[in-house]
């Protein structure tokens, strides 16, 4: 078999992208999707996607601020290399989307235009109206599709991703899928298979997420055996518009225009909003910080919406938790100006219209930073060697992962509008080595027949047991409503030992009930509910992996905030006491890096419990330093720390010296 | 003009009197295979501040119960985004074609008395309940050749610039995303479908599926993204063959100018523009073709 | 409809199309506007002696009346005609579900289309020299003014005349408001809302005139005959007009 073809599973960014690079190589490719690719999550992204550019460079920025701001963004818990090649990748990226016909926002020369976005001071956010991802999505659909008429890309769409299939030496040989309409099972011989299945939302019930980002791929492959990065790191977004079907992301711009955040100080005050007056207001941010008022970051704005509501009780409404977010009092115009996009979506899905009345928004899980383990090849100079065979592969060879399902560039936090270029550059990047790994590896064509027959047996009887269970007593929506309700209560905001405990054995006991989920559909046309039923089923062991690695970091860092190993600022207010407590709390911050800058690996063991082990991160390029962003006595710490890098980098200079003059 | 909107539906809501507590009603057009008899089925479900069609069939996809308490197969239906920006979750409510996931249940109900109607899209094949057959629609972009033609994906510097308003009259058409509801409310486009016969081969069904939705009309969907990319300066370097396409068997000529298509776009794409726009095209396009010859 | 190979009509499906809306305009669009400016000036108030001589231009064409009848008037419609019943026969109409103005335009312009041919078929059997072998043709071009007024003495013929004359008329206007979207002539929205209100301007006038003329085919003062007559009289010292 000299000719192989390349399985992409998922046509987001990533899968698109690896997709079109593939076929531009010459690589014949099957593209499987759930959803029409077109249709996929990355059409909901709206914000943007950052590089460098010709203007943020003339301000002091470069493809290493960028690295920087991102590592620093993601507490230092990425390895540094990945990350170093997407920066320098990033402007090649935004003018090829631009060559490809991305209708970005323009300057009054032509020019493409940028904002600002959190996590940095330049303007490196290209954006095409508000809906970048979208815009990105639908140029790499276009370019996939010239090449399926081309004939060199095959389309899989309303297809289910299954198993991988893994010969006798564990390398992957391709997969098992299967027709959402048919029901009908198919293998997919390949030299190499990819993964760009996106995020887990679902498994926290309602997120901002789309309906298919069940997270189902990556437990398959996870439960074949791929080790699981970082799991626990699950990004909150502050202001999401809470809905029946899904929480709507209710852009941050909304604070930077003027947004006022607030609850009634009386619980539950059933008055409307237009008629409390000032003094019965709590504008809890703007009295919590007064310096930065609702302009807090992400992470404590979220934290301090989601502690009024739940420790307080301050909720706006009884059976829902929500407070206020109030543009009422700037003018109409204003608002229709600059936040006229974001607010019609409000107007749409809420009925009302947030000119008049205030908005009420809660936060909302958004993008999973954890994912499959994948590796990476160092060049010399520390970014990634092209082409290599480690590029972006699981720990099961010949099975990659790229975009938002694997967990190598956002570490323990995502920056705003780097997830958009993360996947589109592992989706590009990859695909050279993919082309590689087709062909490679010597095989004997009858027992490969024998392994996929195999594996289509194997889900073939899984899905007649599902069909056969109709006498069960759960319903998989009610199991999956409480999945969500438990992991979004221990496991998004705070994070407390004593209640992931619990919750670590309550998921174990509805993994348990979900062998009792009865179908209420037993057709085998188009049954969507069997496919939901199987999704579940495949969410638990995630489930599992990301409570039990947050039971086991007992630190804070990035998305992650116990707040019993949280790191208070200094209490000290004489210059010696400052000093000396500075000294204290760098030595504290060292102690815990060496604990804990460790990515966390999950292996999937007997019955889906995750076997959890720690891996040291490369921070080669840049030495970890602490992240002070509204700390008290932040400028006493950062002096003592200052001070020890600078020894730090004598020594390292001194040591290598000789080394160097040898050389 | 927002807010009246919105006050008279609130208003009209209490009227109709859906509460808290209270049941909704739904009728849904079914149909279990693709050549199969549809047939309606009632479903009840607990009313909710906000809710949506989706909800609505989230929650008879969990009840999997009709109103007379039998038990039924879930409804199937397509869905992804939520957020109306996927295109998937097309459907007819209430005899309009519109997106499910932003077709509030309050707005609904004052509409059009109490009780929702839900039916598939009429202009595709039925694969199941509200599931329906789009491929055609996408089969129009190939049609159209709706890309820009680069030479690869290798760095070769940024794209061409483009002014302010250049950008603008591009980006809203940009914004399609292929829900059909264009197509669906338009009194030309009408439905294809074929069937495999027995013993035919996949490639050949392939090959004759696509010869039949070509020779049909691609619609305004199509017509508009043939559009932007001939106004895109790299994507006008192939803009001879989107004309060749819009000019044979099922083009442009077949728009009746019914005009529906652009009062039903969710996005509010200006199709009519774009079909227009196409029209002076292809008249110029064929007259220049007539000379050139 | 997906033979393995397209047939002739198939292939040039757009160049069909495109004559199609062009002999809408012209020859057969402009027909109707001469038409029923020609009928109007029986409103002239001289007992239809404008008239006459309108319809003496017109048949001072001799010999050659009858080739350009066909060239420019009767292929281009029939042509128009069958075309536009292909168009029809693969539409579906939905203004129930879809009430908007510019559908209900599009419906109606359909239904139009179909009663003013069926109303041009009677109207040429009951006036044309092409109905005389069928028991019509009464149109007398010596004898325009009184052989027309007779036809339309019955109020029932006068009320299907009207309907008839108000089809075509909405026909041809919307169908020039529409011509301009298929050619590309107004693209813009408020282009086309420009030429939406010259179209409906042109539909009122042609209206105007074609509802007048019959109103003053059926008021022409019982001796209009004998003007009639006496037109005619002059016009006996011309050679004959048609055979
Ligand atoms: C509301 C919102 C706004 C955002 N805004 C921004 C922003 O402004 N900037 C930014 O940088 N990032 C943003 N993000 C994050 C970013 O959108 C996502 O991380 C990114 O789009 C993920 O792309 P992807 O290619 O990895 O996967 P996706 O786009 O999620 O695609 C996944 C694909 O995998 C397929 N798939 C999944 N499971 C299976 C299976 N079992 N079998 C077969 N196929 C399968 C799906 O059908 C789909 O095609 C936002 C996210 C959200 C939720
Ligand atoms: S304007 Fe043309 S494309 Fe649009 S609905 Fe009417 S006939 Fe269809
Ligand atoms: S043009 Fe509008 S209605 Fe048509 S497919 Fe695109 S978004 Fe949907
Ligand atoms: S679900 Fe995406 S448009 Fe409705």
């Amino acid at each position: 078999m000299a000719h192989e073809r390349v399985l992409v599973v998922g046509g987001g960014l990533a899968g698109l992208a690896a997709t079109m690079r593939l076929a531009e190589l010459g690589i014949d490719v099957d593209l499987v999707s759930l959803v029409p690719v077109k249709r996929s999550h990355s059409v909901c992204a709206q914000g943007g996607i950052n590089s460098v550019n010709a203007l943020t460079r003339q301000q002091g920025d470069s493809e290493w601020k960028h690295f920087d701001d991102t590592v620093y963004g993601g507490d230092f818990l990425q390895h540094q290399p990945p990350v170093k090649e997407m920066a320098d990748w990033g402007p090649k990226i935004i003018d090829l989307m631009d060559r490809l016909g991305v209708p970005f926002n323009r300057t009054s020369e032509g020019f493409r235009d940028q904002r600002r976005f959190g996590g940095t001071l330049y303007k490196r956010t290209a954006f095409a109206g508000a809906t970048t991802g979208q815009q990105l999505l639908y140029a790499l659909d276009e370019q996939v599709r010239r090449w399926e008429v081309e004939g060199k890309v095959r389309k899989w769409e309303f297809w289910d991703f299954l198993a991988p299939v893994l010969d006798e030496t564990g390398r992957c040989r391709g997969a098992v899928c299967q027709d959402l309409v048919t029901m009908e099972f198919r293998s997919f011989p390949a030299g190499a298979v990819v993964l760009a299945t996106g995020g887990n939302g679902l498994i926290y019930g309602r997120s901002t997420m789309s309906m298919v980002c069940t997270g189902s791929a990556v437990s398959r492959a996870y439960q074949a055996g791929a080790w699981y990065g970082n799991g626990e790191f699950i990004q909150v977004h502050p202001t999401a518009i809470p809905g029946a079907d899904k929480l709507r992301l209710m852009s941050e711009s909304a604070r930077g225009e003027g947004g006022r955040v607030w609850v009634p100080r009386k619980p539950q005050d059933p008055r409307d909003p237009r008629s409390i007056p000032e003094s019965e207001r709590s504008y809890f941010l703007e009295e919590r910080y007064p310096k930065y008022g609702n302009l807090v970051p992400r992470d404590i704005a979220t934290r301090e919406i989601f502690d009024i509501c739940t420790t307080e009780g301050l909720s706006v409404e009884q059976d829902r938790l929500c407070v206020y977010l109030d543009l009422t009092h700037i003018p109409r115009e204003t608002l229709d100006r600059k936040l006229g996009g974001i607010l019609e979506i409000y107007e749409k899905f809420q009925g009302v219209d947030p000119r008049v009345t205030p908005m009420k928004i809660f936060p909302a899980v958004h993008y999973s930073m954890g994912g499959l383990w994948v590796d990476y090849e160092r060049s010399a100079t520390g970014g990634l060697v092209e082409g290599s065979f480690r590029n972006q592969q699981t720990s099961i060879p010949g099975l990659y992962a790229i975009g938002e399902c694997d967990y190598q560039y956002h570490g323990a936090n995502r920056l705003g509008a780097n997830s958009l270029l993360s996947c589109i550059f592992s989706g590009l990047f990859v695909a050279p080595t993919l082309a590689n790994a087709c062909g490679s590896g010597s095989r004997a064509a009858g027992d490969e027949s024998r392994l996929f027959d195999q594996e289509v047996r194997r889900q073939e009887e899984r899905h007649r047991s599902l069909l056969a269970r109709t006498a069960g007593v759960e319903n998989p929506y009610g199991l999956h409503q409480e999945l969500g309700t438990l992991m979004t209560r221990v496991a998004t905001v705070v994070r407390r030992n004593d209640q992931l405990v619990p919750a670590y054995d309550e998921v174990c006991r509805m993994a348990e009930r979900w062998t009792r989920c009865a179908v209420s559909d037993t057709g085998n046309w188009t049954n969507q509910n069997v496919v939901f039923t199987k999704a579940l089923g495949d969410m638990f062991p995630i489930a599992k992996l990301i409570l039990k690695g947050a039971l086991l970091r007992d630190e804070c860092r990035g998305a992650h905030f116990k707040p019993a190993f949280a790191m208070p600022g200094l209490k000290a207010t004489d210059p010696v006491g400052r000093r000396q407590e500075a000294e204290q709390w760098c030595d504290t911050f060292e102690a815990n890096t060496r604990r804990w800058l460790k990515s966390t690996i999950a292996t999937c063991g007997p019955g889906g419990d995750p076997e959890i082990s720690y891996q040291d991160v490369d921070t080669s390029l840049i030495p970890p330093r602490p992240r002070l962003y509204g700390l008290v006595g932040a400028d006493a710490i950062e002096e003592v720390w200052k001070e020890r890098s600078a020894r730090a980098t004598d020594h390292a200079g001194r040591a290598a010296q000789p080394a160097g003059a040898g050389a | 003009m927002m807010i009246r909107a919105t006050d008279d539906a609130h208003a009209m809501t209490d009227a109709a009197g859906a509460q808290r507590g209270e049941l909704v009603r739904v009728r849904i057009l079914r149909q279990d295979v693709p050549s199969g008899e549809s047939y309606w089925e009632r479903f009840e479900v607990p009313y909710e501040r906000n809710m949506n069609v989706i909800s609505i069939l989230q929650k008879i996809a969990a009840q999997a119960r009709s109103q007379d308490g039998r038990k039924v197969a879930p409804v199937a239906w397509d869905c992804n985004c939520l957020e109306e920006v996927c295109g998937s979750c097309t459907m007819l409510i209430n005899g309009r074609t519109r997106m499910a996931c932003s077709a509030l249940v309050d707005r609904l109900l004052a509409e059009d008395g109490d009780e929702i109607e839900l039916r598939p899209m009429s202009k595709f094949p039925v694969v199941r309940d509200l599931v329906v057959d789009r491929r055609r629609l996408f089969r129009g972009l190939e049609k159209v050749e709706a890309w820009v033609p680069v030479e690869g994906s290798y760095d070769l510097g940024p794209g061409p610039r483009i002014s302010p308003d250049e950008q603008e009259d591009a980006y809203p058409l940009s914004t399609c995303m292929s829900c059909g509801c264009c197509l669906e409310a338009c009194p030309q486009y009408t439905k294809v479908e074929v069937v495999r016969r027995e013993g035919e081969s996949e490639k050949d069904f392939e090959a004759r599926r696509k010869a039949a939705y070509d020779a049909a009309f691609v619609g305004a969907h199509a017509v508009s993204q043939a559009m932007l990319f001939n106004a895109h300066p790299t994507g006008r370097m192939i803009a001879d063959e989107r004309m060749k396409a819009l000019t044979r068997q099922g083009g442009i000529q077949m728009c009746g100018n019914a005009q529906n298509c652009v009062a039903v776009c969710p996005k509010g794409i200006p199709l009519t523009r774009s079909i227009a726009r196409a029209g002076r095209a292809a008249t110029v396009w064929a007259i220049k073709r007539l000379f050139d010859r | 409809m997906s033979g393995e190979s397209p047939s002739f009509l198939e292939r040039h499906q757009f160049l069909i199309y495109r004559l199609f809306s062009l002999a809408g305009f012209v020859p057969v669009g402009a027909f109707l506007i001469v038409h029923l400016l020609t009928n109007a000036s029986i409103l002239a108030g001289d007992g239809g002696r404008t008239f006459q001589s309108r319809v003496d231009m017109i048949h001072s064409l001799g010999p050659l009346l009858v080739p350009v009848e066909w060239a420019f008037i009767f292929l281009p419609m029939i042509f128009h005609a069958v075309v536009g019943f292909v168009i029809i026969a693969n539409g579906l109409p939905n203004v129930g579900s879809y009430p908007y103005v510019s559908n209900l335009r599009y419906t109606l312009q359909r239904a139009t289309g179909m009663i003013a041919f069926a109303f041009i078929i009677w109207h040429i059997w009951q006036l044309h020299a092409l109905g005389k072998p069928f028991g019509g043709g009464r149109f007398d071009a010596h004898e325009a003014a009184s052989s027309t007024a007779a036809v339309l003495g019955s109020t029932a013929v006068s009320i299907l005349y009207c309907i008839g004359i108000l089809s075509a008329v909405f026909h041809f206007a919307n169908g020039l408001w529409t011509l301009g979207i298929t050619w590309g002539l107004w693209t813009s929205p408020a282009a086309m809302r420009r030429a939406n209100v010259v179209s409906i301007a042109v539909g009122v006038v042609l209206a105007a005139a074609g509802l007048g003329a019959v109103a003053g085919f059926r008021s022409l003062p019982a001796d209009s005959a004998s003007h009639g007559h006496a037109a005619s009289a002059v016009h006996e010292t011309l050679p004959p007009s048609s055979p």
